[in-house]
């Protein structure tokens, strides 16, 4: 087990409602409303939890007609305290996963369900979000403007500033009216 | 319309207990979703109050911005189901469900 994943269970277990909803798992399988009724909780408030524990690890989901199921992942709740507490930092660079922590904010503050609400106004966080739509397009490969257009469009209705501050950015080369994503 | 806006501030005033008691037990979560219920009552209060002294408003202004609301957040809950966003369904189905209290609530105040 690697610490963040320690911290991450440690995290996830440190309240009352995810540690009763373990409690009745150990008691066999479940389903959303069962747990809800058992727990006096909603139904959207349980798949909520039921989340957070499949995220940490500690359950695990199989679909049975219209219902999902849920059980216990037993191999990560038996862990021993020590073994935890004893877990290892991950070997990535930190100043890296810092980065990543900010990226993954900026577009989360920025992006909702794949729409740019706003134009950052900061170059870092405007030059993250452009990297987000430039996933969009593929490296190398030449596009047509109104293709260009047509793919911008539905993340935000100012293509054309887009479309210009990319080419500013250097992420797209323009040769007349094609671009070609770089990075 | 004052007996709809005491109860909102009631409402506004349980929430908040409630979402107390639920950190206080440990319930960090559930204490976020019961401070989403509390603002809906909150939001609605504020907003009816606005508009109940408004000249020419009353309650057909109230009743067509709780509708608004309904439509505006079914249409959140819609977005969030439709990307499988399950933070996002628990927020909108607890502001929803909070909604349709108050909707409830004001039919047997106003009449239906």
């Amino acid at each position: 087990m690697t610490q963040e994943n320690a911290l991450k269970l440690f995290k996830c277990l440190a309240d009352t409602s995810r540690l009763r909803i373990v409690q009745s798992l150990t008691q066999g399988e479940m389903y959303t409303e069962l747990l809800a009724e058992r727990l006096n909780l909603t139904p959207s408030t349980v798949s909520f939890h039921m989340k957070k524990l499949e995220e940490a690890g500690l359950a695990v989901s199989r679909k049975e007609q219209y219902y999902t199921v849920y059980s216990l992942n037993r191999e990560v709740l038996e862990k021993t305290l020590f073994e935890a507490a004893v877990s290892e930092p991950e070997q990535a660079d930190e100043q890296q996963k810092r980065e990543e922590e900010y990226r993954r904010k900026v577009i989360k503050a920025f992006f909702e369900y794949g729409k740019l609400r706003s134009i950052p106004v900061q170059r870092k966080k405007k030059l993250i979000c452009y990297e987000q739509i430039a996933a969009h397009f593929e490296i190398g490969k030449v596009y047509e403007e109104k293709e260009v257009n047509e793919i911008i469009l539905p993340i935000h209705e100012d293509y054309c500033t887009i479309r210009r501050d990319m080419i500013s950015e250097g992420i797209f080369r323009r040769d007349g009216s094609r671009y070609i994503r770089l990075k | 319309m004052q007996e709809f806006i005491t109860y909102l501030s009631r409402k506004t005033e349980e929430g908040k207990a409630e979402t107390a008691s639920l950190l206080a037990d440990g319930r960090t979560d559930d204490a976020n979703f019961a401070k989403v219920r509390t603002n809906i009552y909150d939001i609605c209060r504020t907003v009816s109050q606005a508009l109940v002294s408004r000249p020419g408003a009353g309650t057909g202004a109230i009743r067509a911005q709780l509708e608004r609301f309904h439509t505006e957040w079914g249409a959140a809950l819609e977005k969030a189901k439709q990307h499988d966003n399950t933070h996002g369904i628990a927020v909108e189905e607890t502001k929803l469900a909070a909604l349709d209290d108050i909707i409830a609530h004001f039919q047997e105040v106003a009449g239906a």
